[in-house]
Parts: structure tokens; C-alpha cells; sequence
């Protein structure tokens, strides 16, 4: 979750002398090391926290079963070897633990694999329309700012920002699941789709987006409050300028002020602070996922925290680590050619 | 650009005309029956050999066949694959008579040989033993000499033989899968083709973490079912298992929470069942942790040795309030290891104990622990009586349960200290001796042999390569007396001395209180009545419809009416405008949004 | 004669800057209607034990009927075990009251402490803490929290540590960037060739100088302290024997609340929740308001 505040001038890449290659590859390769530096740090994170856990790993996987000594004494093996030894079996592929999942008697990757999609589709949308949504309501409420309208919204917003989106959600359900106090509840409880719909056809992608419309619309409603927040601030920090004091001066209208100069240039600060946010949109898959039921990466994830399920966490928490990197790698990158005064 | 409103919805009618035919209900499709299922664990894994939940086992025995099976009525033996079997007058071997003339749904014979060749492949494995080890303890080899006897050699006589939960699987499949792959195996469909079985449902789609379907196995050998369609759909809270029931999502719930049961009272056509069930509560006691070879090992407390300790706290304990209060009513008092579900096997004791914390506390003074100076209980040397008592977290029952006993403890001068742990968490701790008492239950089989077996020596913790490994045992209760007649009951063939000698382990077990069982609790389910009829309860009368030992219902069941309400797409219809009216929402809005920035540009411009 | 020192003059300086930050706030309505919801709620936490006798947490002990809806009696109703709802949260409102404080004054002290440190070093150190500050803040909040807490066990202290351990970054970015402009100054080159050493730098006239800052990041750090332990509570990582409006969630959510209709259940703690959380907020963008110079302008 963002503290509203302006972008952070203290990230320019730091000065150089002018070589053979240019700023912007300059620019573009310091941030790819930064990021491939942090992901080296997440891996090193994931695989000396999980050591720390207390306790005999093997009773967590064998938990119980009637097991046959061989196979426990496989296990030993691998557990017992050297520190060293286990740290270079898990560089060699940190994304596939050695043991599988324990919850689900399957390797790690087929229990997540199929669960991507869903979680893509839920958070992609929320996240698209949100900010369609969010900085269209911040563009307003920044140019009626003071007048009824930015009250309004402001306060709204805020207040949906100060809410927990699970509870939100839960709210929902009650309301247009279940159906309290007389309305009736026409949404479906959760899941994803309705089992023997075939989901390749068109039939079968309304029944999903039927089955999504409320934790979608729970997730884009609590994302909106923040990106308009930040939008609105954003903006109104632009237009009061030194530069649009000159534009205005020269005879500009206020509109093309607006549009022109001040939102162009607003968008800048308010995409860093979204994509630095990302893990705030992570979070709100993973507790929505497991309101609505959703078989995606979220709910995934609570059933591995209940175990606790270790291998399962271990990869989810490198996934989610990863995601958010590349983002905001992505971001950088993006922000760096739409203001060339970073790059320099 | 130009503002061309025209433009704009032009493109939203072609849209949804592309839509709407798409949602023409399919009329035309054949009526299709589906009976849906609704469960809160998911299946794990559906490969025989790994999958443990509850769904998983359903799904085995829908699909694969046993040898024998347990009748609905009463658990009573009959025949299942083997039409009949006869132990050897030498008492070495067993022959079974296997059905003639059956076949896998994929064409291929299935023949005594199915039968030999899954039996040895448990026999000489060492993963697949993980499931199975139990029931093939005493099997030496199997053999199928024509296709339809199987011949099971033993080393010792073993009642287990007629009750083989065994399934059998088709060798033409699993002879290609060698002992590495089978542990990755996922036995799920591919290329749109069920699963190969025998059973009266086959698995035709998986989709993790929401619904694995099952269709009607036409070759079934007792008929192909009235129902097309199996689904189980996987609800990850209990409120969505209940609201799905409601509002027709799913046509049974299984397994369901108290509250959420309660809610369902007075919904028509919903009925509801708080059916008997085999399970048990209860409450562990460390009753000395030691290796099998009596090395003892962990930090119990050395006071929970003393027998009059136990049976003093075994007295203290309110069960009647425990079972109104943590399962609301669904259940019954607890006594001895076997549920009386068991009819058969379950024993009533004849001391059975009562809630009486002055006999508690009368108990314990003479057993040596006066009460001390701040009203906690002290033994001989001034230790007092303070223990560890371990619930586990993800459990709502468990949690309230140990703050009942703490407070019943307390009330006779015992001290407890509650923590809430992970089962998984739990499990090592009690692997390594590292716990007082602990509050959990287990599901007891029809065949009793399991559950004995978990408090005989050799089911005690052992060393490994230097360190310790978890067994069975959860209470390190060690008797020889015990011993000697676990080993009698298991080679016991004759029915009646083997529930003589299963009775008397019981009152053993019950007179030395390695476990205070609580209580036992009923399997809670619901249904709707007006969608499908012919539910079969196993045991008479008041047993589980489903996942029982047995595929009673499935084989029974019809839908109510033959002119079904869209069963097809059961809630597509629906959905399929839901979809619609979502996906217009939307358009519809960013329509708005588009249209009204222009126009106030518009507005400004002419400022 | 009156001796004035330096030292005088300059904390004379200060508490008229501080005293004009408090008439200033006192006169924004909605910072005010921030602290005043706080102090409500703060008061009411503390009160708890005079409001509700603690025997009505204990679930042996209840006396309702389950899910009850709201009556006289029971104003917020009952819970699935018969137990007051009231009682429930407002005995809740300590918990999540003293673990969002707790666990913000745990990262404030960590971020503050890195910010002004990697402001102030350059070269090596300054550099590692830059690269620290940039890794944490790139790891999603709710994985690692859950990774921790994992690790950790369940416990009041280890949920604390969590959320302190987990927040402090976006802290320290903060202080960095009002690091490097306070040091800037030309009075700081001053006491730089005077001989000023680095903990008396930083100490002495940095922090005072990032202070007022601090101060409004600290009220919004709150806000997401209380939001994050919620969260986790709910997820079932919180303390299970302590009653907070998370976990009065998460056993609404686990015991079948919504199937029950037991609105009252869910959403009085949520309520709560939002409400605290708006203070903060509240709060915090009047404090920021006032403090930013660009704001002002407008």
C-alpha cells in the first residue's frame, strides 16, 4: 500500500561519463542488473529462511503414513547432506524444490501450473480496469478539486482505501450471494466455472466471467481507491508547475493545460507508484482468491500456509518475488522512455 | 478523432450478436443426469497409490474393484470381484473364485490375473506398500493359474483376507509405469478418454483444486448406473458448501460444519442427515515416549506415567457438554476404541466412567497429589501437576475442545497450558516424544486391525541412522499383555473368537487410559430431495450416503423426475446471461467513460 | 541577564515550530475528525476490562444462544459460541490497537535508523543500504509476511515482528529522500567543518530536521500496520488464543457466518477496522497537508 508521496527523485541512475553506448541502453542495463541483483537476493532469502524451520522436515512429508523405512531413510539422506551440498542442488534450480508438494503427493509445478491462469485473468482484469477506472476518477477529481464532486469522491475513496478487501468482499457475498434483507442472491458462491462446461467455448468463458464478476469487481473497486488517490495528488502536485505558470501565461486555455502538459506529464509518478505497488495486488489475490474460492495461485497459497505446506510455499513465494521484479523491470524500462530526463 | 458515437455502437451490437447465439440454452443436447458433490478436502492425487483424502478412496472404489466389499447394511462380507473364496484346510493359502467374463471399459479382459498382478506388484514394492502395506503383511505371493483363480499364499492364517481393500488395477496400464514413474503417476484422463476401471463410474476430467467428474461406466457388471454423471466440486470454506446447496450448485454436501448444517433446518427440499459415523475424538496422553527399544526419548511429563492420574482426568471430563457445545449436538459420548457404529466390535464397557470431578479429586488424593498451596495438585516430592496440552490450529472443534478440558482440568487441580499447533507441527512432536497431552481423533476401519495396531510396541517411534523417525503410536503405550493378543486376533480366522479377543483389547486399552476418548461425532451431510432419490445408508439406518466402505448409493441412485430441470448445463443457462449482462456492464461503461470525456472536452473547447 | 546559548535558541525554534504544526492540525477538520475517532477507540481499548469482564471471551463460559442477532441485550449479538460480539470486539480493539502500534514503532525505528544511515553514508555503506532498501521493497508484502510467519510460529510477538520487519522499507525510502535534501543545506556543511562527527550529524540535525515527516508517515504506517495484522490474523497466522478483529473474521468466515446470515458477526469488526484505519489516514494526509510545502501553495 502507497504512502502518498511524490516520485522519489533519489532513484535517477547515478552520472557517468558519456561512452560508446548510449543513455537509454545505459539506463535500461542498469536496471536489468538491479533486478537480476534483488532476484539473486530472493533466492538466497527463500533457501536460508526455510532452513530455519524448526524441526524434522521428514515427519512433515511423511506425516503420519505408514511409510516404509527404505523410503524414510532415502529422505534422511538428502536432508542430512552438507549445507554446501543442498545449497548447490537448489542454485542449480531454485524454481523446482527437491521434494514435492506434501499437501498434494505431486511435483510443485503440477499443482501450480494449472492454477496461473486463473489467477492472471482475476488480477489482470482488476488490475486493467482499475486503472482505467482510478486515474479517470483522480484526473476528475483533481480538476473539480474543492467542488462537490472531489469531496465526494475523495471521501469515498478514501475510505474504501482504509478497508480490508477480503472483508469487502465477504460483504458482497453476503449481500449478492446469499442475499440479506430482501435482495435476492444471483451470484454464484465461487469457484471458477461450472463443473462440465467446457470452458474452450463461448459458453463456457461467460460461465467464467459470470463465476468472476464479483471478486473482480471487489478487487478493481479496492485498487481503484488507491490509483485514484495517487492520481489526484499526482496531478494536482503538476499543475501547480512553474512551467504550465508559463504556459498559462502565454494564453493557453485551462483545458489544454490539462490535457496537454499536466495529465501527460501526472502519469508518470502515478505509474511508478502503481507498479511499486505491486505487491499490494498480489496480496489482494491471495486473500480474494480464498473468499470467492478461486482455484489460482492465491488460494493455492493459504492451503500451503496451512500445512505448512514447505515446498509449495517456497516456490509460491519465489513466483510471486519473481512477478513483482519483472514488473517493475518492466516499469523502469517503460518510465525511462517516456521521461528521457531519467535517463540521463 | 473524430467523436462517432454511431461507430461505437455499431461495435457493441455485432458484439453481442456474436454472443447471443452462443447462449441460446443448448436445447437440442440430450438430457443429461449429473448427481454433484460437494467436499471440503479435495481429492489429492487420483493414483491408487499416493491419493489419501477422503475423495481420493471414494473415487478409487468407484472405479477400480475389490476382491470383497462391505454390505450397506451392516459391513457384513460379500462378494465383489471374487464371487466367492476358501481358505486352504492347511491354512496357507486362499483361493478366490474371480468373476468370468468381465472387461476394463476399454475392451481389455479382466481376469485373476489383473488380480495377481496387482497383489505382487504391492508385495515385492516398497512405494506402493505406503497404502496397502497393511492388508498384504502376511502375503507371501499371489498367483493366478487360469483366469479366473487367484491363489494368495500366506505365512501365518489372517482374518484380513476376506476384507482386502485392495484395488485391483488393470495390468495392461500399470505394467508400463515402473517403480520411479508410479510415484508421479496421475492416473488422470488424457485424450478425452475416461480413465480405464471396472467400476461402476470411470474419472473422465480433473481440474485441480475445483472438480474431478466421473461418468457412468456402461460394462459395469451389476449395470451401468441410473446417473450419467459424478462431479465432486471442491469448496474451500464451509459457508460456500453450504450456499452451493442452497442455490442448487451441487445436489449433496458432505462433511459439513455444525453451524452451516443447522442453518439448512427448515429449507425445503433440502434434508438433512446427522448421520453415524466411525470416527472418534480424544484426548492423548504421553504415556512414557520411548523407541521400540526402549530408549525412551523426548520431554513428556514422567508423572502422566501413573495410571490413577490418567483415569482421574479420565473422570473429570464433562463428554455430554463437550458434544453440545463442540459439535453442536451432532454426535455421542465417548468410551471405548471402537465407535459403536461397529455394532459388532463395539465394546460398553461395564465400568464405563462418568462426569464426576469429586470421584476425580478423591482420586487423586489417594493416589498421592494434594492439592498445594495455590490450588494446584503436587505429587510426593512438590512437583506440581502442570502439563502441555496441544490443539491444533486448523481445526475450529479442536480449539474449543482444549479450552473446555483446560478449564475441566483446572477444576480438579490440574494446570494445563494450551498451544495451537499445525496438525503437520503436531505429528512431529508427537514422533519425538515432545508433548504431555494432545486433543485429536482418528477414523476407524471396519476391519479393527489398523487401530489396534497403532498401540502395540512395535508401532513405537525408532532410530534411524541417528535420528528419531515417527511410527504409528501417538500414546507410546507398550503392554505385552496387549501384544500377545493383537497377535492373537490377527491370525484369528473364526469370526466370533475374533471379536472376543477384540472386545477384550478394548478393556485393556480402556482400564489404562493411554487415551480419554471424548467423544464420537457424527459425518454431518445434506442434500436436496427433490433432484435425486435411492440414497443408501451404510450402516442401517442411520449411516453415511456417501464415502462409505462400499458404492452402495452410486449404484442406486436415480434422478427424481425423468424430465429433469436442465440438468444438462446445470446453472450454465444462467451464467451464460450472467456472462452476458457482465460483459455489457462493462462495455457499457467504458462506453460511458469515453463518450463523457469527450464531451466535456467538448464543453471546454468552446469555452 | 539571561545566558542564551545555541542550544536554547534552537529548541525555542523548534517548539514554535511544533506548536505551529498543532495549531495548524488543530484547525484541519479532518485530521481532527481522524484523532477523534482514534481517541474513541483508543479509549474504548482501554476501558475494556471495566466495559466486559474478561470471562466473556471464554468459550466455555458463554452464555448466548448461537449466532443470535442483535438484541437488547446483546447489542452486536453472539458469536457461534454463544459469546457477546461486543465484548468480542471491543476486547479485540486491543489487540489490533497494540499490535498496529507495536509493529509500527518496530518499523518506524528500523526505517528511520536505515534511511537517514544510507542518506547519509555515501560509498560503500550508503551504497548496501540503498541496494537493501530497493530489494525489500520489491518483495511482495503478503508472501513474505506469510514465509515469515511461517518460520516464526504464532504468536502476538512474532506477528509484531513480521509486520516490522516487512514495512520498514517503504519507511526508510522516505527518509532517504528527505535525508539527502536536509543535507544539503548549507548549515550542515557548517557543522561538517566544524567537526561534526556522523552520530551527531544524524542524530543532532538531520533527525530533527525529519522529524515532522516522520511523524505523518508514522500515523499512515499505522493504518497499514492494523490493515496487515488483520490480514495475516484472518489468513490464521495471528496468535489463535488472542482475540482480534482478525480473527473474529476468520472464525466468522471458518464457522459458517455467512451462511447463517449473521451479518452482525462480520461486520462489526470490519467496521471497526475501517473506521481506525481512516483515522490514521485521516490524520496522516492532514499532517502531511500541512507539512509539504507544494500542498500549501495550492
Amino acid at each position: 500500500m502507497a504512502l502518498i508521496s511524490g516520485p522519489d527523485t533519489a532513484r535517477s541512475s547515478s552520472p557517468g561519463r558519456r561512452g560508446v553506448v548510449g543513455p537509454g541502453v545505459r539506463y535500461g542495463l542498469s536496471r536489468l542488473l538491479s533486478a537480476v541483483g534483488t532476484f539473486i537476493f530472493v533466492i538466497l532469502f527463500n533457501f536460508f529462511l526455510f532452513r530455519l524451520l524448526p524441526g524434522d522436515p521428514i515427519s512433515l512429508y511423511t506425516r503420519g503414513r505408514d511409510v516404509d523405512p527404505e523410503i524414510k531413510r532415502q529422505l534422511q539422506a538428502r536432508f542430512n547432506a552438507p549445507i554446501s551440498e543442498q545449497f548447490f542442488a537448489y542454485i542449480k534450480n531454485p524454481f523446482v524444490p527437491e521434494l514435492p508438494s506434501q499437501r498434494f503427493s505431486a511435483p510443485v509445478w503440477d499443482v501450480i501450473g494449472p492454477r496461473i491462469w486463473p489467477t492472471l485473468l482475476l488480477v489482470g482484469t482488476a488490475t486493467v480496469l482499475a486503472t482505467v477506472f482510478g486515474v479517470w476518477l483522480g484526473i476528475r477529481s483533481a480538476w473539480k478539486r474543492g467542488r462537490r464532486f472531489d469531496k465526494v469522491a475523495t471521501t469515498v475513496t478514501l475510505v474504501l482505501y482504509s478497508m480490508p478487501e477480503f472483508w469487502f468482499g465477504m460483504i458482497l457475498l453476503i449481500v449478492f450471494s446469499v442475499g440479506v434483507f430482501g435482495i435476492p442472491g444471483i451470484f454464484p458462491v465461487g469457484g471458477l466455472s461450472t463443473p462440465g462446461v467446457d470452458i474452450g467455448t463461448l459458453a463456457g468463458m461467460a460461465d467464467i466471467a459470470w463465476h468472476l464478476a464479483l471478486p473482480v469487481f471487489t478487487l478493481t473497486v479496492i485498487y481503484l481507491a488507491e490509483y485514484s488517490l495517487v492520481m489526484r495528488a499526482s496531478l494536482i502536485d503538476e499543475m501547480g508547475a512553474d512551467y504550465l505558470r508559463t504556459a498559462r501565461a502565454k494564453g493557453l486555455r485551462e483545458a489544454d493545460v490539462r490535457r496537454r502538459h499536466a495529465v501527460p506529464n501526472a502519469l508518470l509518478p502515478t505509474t511508478t507508484l502503481i507498479f511499486l505497488n505491486l505487491g499490494f495486488v498480489v496480496g489482494g489475490a491471495i486473500t480474494i482468491e480464498y473468499v470467492f474460492s478461486v482455484a489460482g495461485l492465491g488460494s493455492l497459497t493459504v492451503l500451503a500456509l496451512r500445512g505448512p505446506d514447505i515446498p509449495l510455499l517456497q516456490t509460491l513465494f519465489l513466483l510471486f518475488s519473481a512477478a513483482v521484479i519483472v514488473a517493475n523491470l518492466v516499469a523502469d524500462l517503460l518510465y525511462a522512455r517516456l521521461d528521457p530526463r531519467v535517463r540521463t | 478523432m473524430a467523436y462517432r458515437p454511431a461507430r461505437l455502437v455499431t461495435v457493441i451490437l455485432f458484439v453481442l450478436g456474436l454472443l447471443l447465439p452462443a447462449g441460446v440454452p443448448a436445447g437440442a443436447a440430450p438430457a443429461k443426469s449429473v448427481f454433484t458433490v460437494g467436499v471440503t478436502q479435495d481429492v489429492d492425487s487420483l493414483n491408487p497409490f499416493v491419493g489419501v483424502t477422503a475423495a481420493a478412496y471414494e473415487i478409487f472404489q468407484m472405479v477400480y474393484p475389490t476382491l470383497t466389499e462391505y454390505g450397506a447394511k451392516d459391513f457384513s462380507i460379500q462378494p465383489g470381484l471374487a464371487e466367492s473364496w476358501t481358505e486352504s484346510p492347511d491354512k496357507t493359502f486362499w483361493t478366490y473364485k474371480i468373476r468370468p467374463g468381465l472387461k476394463w471399459s476399454d475392451g481389455v479382459p479382466l481376469t485373476a490375473k489383473d488380480a495377481a498382478y496387482t497383489f505382487n506388484r504391492i508385495i515385492n514394492g516398497t512405494f506402493e506398500k505406503v497404502n496397502y502395506g497393511s492388508y498384504v503383511g502376511n502375503i507371501t505371493k499371489a498367483e493366478a493359474p487360469d483366469d479366473t483363480t487367484l491363489i494368495l499364499r500366506v505365512d501365518k492364517p489372517s482374518p484380513i483376507m476376506e476384507k482386502l481393500a485392495v484395488y485391483i488395477l488393470p495390468e495392461h496400464v500399470y505394467s508400463t509405469i515402473d517403480e520411479t514413474a508410479i510415484q508421479s503417476f496421475k492416473d488422470e484422463p488424457t485424450d478425452g478418454k475416461p480413465v480405464v476401471g471396472a467400476g461402476p463410474y470411470l474419472t473422465a476430467e480433473r481440474q485441480v483444486g475445483q472438480f474431478t467428474r466421473m461418468v457412468a461406466n456402461p460394462d459395469f457388471y451389476r449395470g451401468k448406473p441410473a446417473v450419467d454423471e459424478v462431479v465432486f466440486k471442491f469448496y474451500a470454506n464451509p459457508d460456500a458448501l453450504g450456499q452451493a446447496l442452497r442455490k442448487g450448485e451441487i445436489d449433496y454436501a458432505d462433511g459439513m460444519e455444525a453451524n452451516v448444517f443447522d442453518s439448512l433446518a427448515d429449507v425445503p427440499n433440502i434434508k438433512r442427515l446427522s448421520a453415524v459415523y466411525s470416527g472418534f475424538n480424544e484426548l492423548a496422553f504421553n504415556t512414557g515416549a520411548a523407541t521400540v527399544d526402549n530408549k525412551p526419548i523426548g520431554d513428556g511429563n514422567p508423572l502422566l506415567k501413573d495410571k490413577r492420574l490418567r483415569e482421574a482426568i479420565g473422570w473429570s471430563i464433562d463428554r455430554k457438554a463437550l458434544v453440545e457445545k463442540v459439535l453442536g449436538g451432532h454426535g455421542s459420548v465417548g468410551s471405548t476404541l471402537i465407535p459403536p457404529m461397529y455394532a459388532d466390535w463395539h465394546l460398553s464397557p461395564p465400568n464405563e466412567v462418568s462426569y464426576d470431578p469429586d470421584k476425580a479429586r478423591a482420586l487423586l488424593d489417594a493416589a498421592g497429589y494434594p492439592v498445594g498451596p495455590n490450588g494446584i495438585r503436587q505429587d510426593a516430592t512438590g512437583a506440581p501437576l502442570k502439563f502441555r496440552l496441544f490443539g491444533r490450529s486448523d481445526k475450529a472443534a479442536s480449539k474449543k475442545a482444549v479450552e473446555f478440558i483446560k478449564n475441566y482440568l483446572a477444576d480438579i487441580g490440574v494446570e494445563t497450558t494450551v498451544t495451537l499447533i499445525a496438525e503437520d507441527a503436531l505429528t512431529e512432536k508427537i514422533g519425538q516424544g515432545e508433548y504431555d497431552m494432545f486433543e485429536w481423533g482418528w477414523v476407524v476401519e471396519p476391519d479393527p486391525d489398523y487401530q489396534l495396531s497403532t498401540f502395540t510396541c512395535d508401532k513405537r517411534s525408532y532410530e534411524d541412522g541417528g535420528s528419531i523417525v515417527a511410527n504409528l503410536s501417538d500414546s507410546f503405550y507398550c503392554n505385552p499383555e496387549y501384544d500377545a493378543l493383537f497377535t492373537a486376533q490377527s491370525t484369528e480366522t473364526d469370526p466370533a473368537k475374533h471379536i472376543e479377543i477384540v472386545k477384550q483389547m478394548q478393556q485393556i486399552l480402556y482400564d489404562d487410559w493411554p487415551y480419554a476418548i471424548t467423544y464420537y461425532y457424527d459425518n454431518l451431510v445434506a442434500y436436496r430431495s427433490d433432484r435425486f432419490e435411492g440414497f443408501i445408508p451404510q450402516p442401517a439406518p442411520d449411516g453415511s450416503y456417501l464415502f462409505q466402505y462400499g458404492t452402495w448409493t452410486y449404484e442406486n441412485l436415480k434422478p427424481v423426475q425423468a424430465a429433469d430441470s436442465g440438468q444438462a448445463s446445470s446453472g450454465s443457462s444462467p451464467a451464460m446471461i450472467g456472462g452476458i449482462v457482465a460483459a455489457v456492464a462493462l462495455l457499457g461503461g467504458l462506453t460511458m467513460l469515453l463518450l463523457r470525456r469527450r464531451r466535456t472536452a467538448g464543453a471546454d473547447d468552446r469555452e | 541577564m539571561t545566558s542564551v546559548s545555541t542550544r536554547s535558541i534552537v529548541w525555542a525554534r523548534r517548539r514554535r515550530s511544533w506548536k505551529q504544526l498543532g495549531d495548524q492540525f488543530w484547525r484541519s477538520r479532518t485530521g481532527m475528525l481522524g484523532l477523534a475517532i482514534f481517541v474513541t477507540f483508543a479509549a474504548l481499548a482501554l476501558a475494556a476490562p471495566m466495559l466486559f469482564d474478561s470471562s466473556q471471551l471464554d468459550v466455555t463460559k458463554a452464555t448466548g444462544g448461537v449466532y443470535e442477532s442483535p438484541t437488547a441485550r446483546y447489542w452486536l449479538g453472539t458469536d457461534d459460541a454463544g459469546r457477546n460480539v461486543l465484548a468480542l470486539v471491543v476486547w479485540g480493539a486491543r489487540i489490533s490497537l497494540l499490535v498496529g502500534l507495536c509493529a509500527t514503532v518496530l518499523s518506524m525505528f528500523i526505517g528511520t535508523a536505515v534511511g537517514i544511515a544510507s542518506g547519509h553514508f555515501r560509498g560503500l555503506i550508503g551504497g548496501i543500504l540503498d541496494r537493501l532498501i530497493d530489494w525489500f521493497l520489491v518483495i511482495p508484502f503478503l508472501p513474505l509476511a506469510i514465509v515469515l510467519a511461517t518460520v516464526l510460529g504464532k504468536s502476538l510477538l512474532n506477528i509484531i515482528i513480521v509486520i516490522g520487519v516487512t514495512s520498514w522499507p517503504a519507511t526508510a525510502r522516505l527518509i532517504r529522500a528527505q535525508t539527502l535534501s536536509v543535507e544539503g543545506r548549507p548549515y550542515l556543511e557548517r557543522a561538517k567543518a566544524l567537526g561534526a562527527g556522523d552520530l551527531h550529524q544524524m542524530t543532532r540535525h538531520v533527525l530533527p530536521n525529519v522529524m515532522p515527516l516522520v511523524l505523518a508517515n508514522t500515523t499512515l504506517a499505522v493504518s497499514i500496520s492494523i490493515l496487515s495484522e488483520t490480514t495475516l490474523s484472518f489468513l490464521g497466522l495471528g496468535d489463535p488464543t488472542a482475540v482480534s478483529w482478525g480473527t473474529i473474521l476468520d472464525d466468522a468466515f471458518s464457522t459458517g457466518a455467512i451462511s447463517a446470515g449473521a451479518w452482525w458477526y462480520l461486520a462489526a469488526p470490519g467496521v471497526c477496522v475501517v473506521l481506525v484505519v481512516l483515522a490514521f489516514n485521516l490524520v496522516g494526509r492532514a499532517l502531511e497537508d500541512i507539512l509539504d510545502p507544494r500542498e500549501a501553495a495550492q
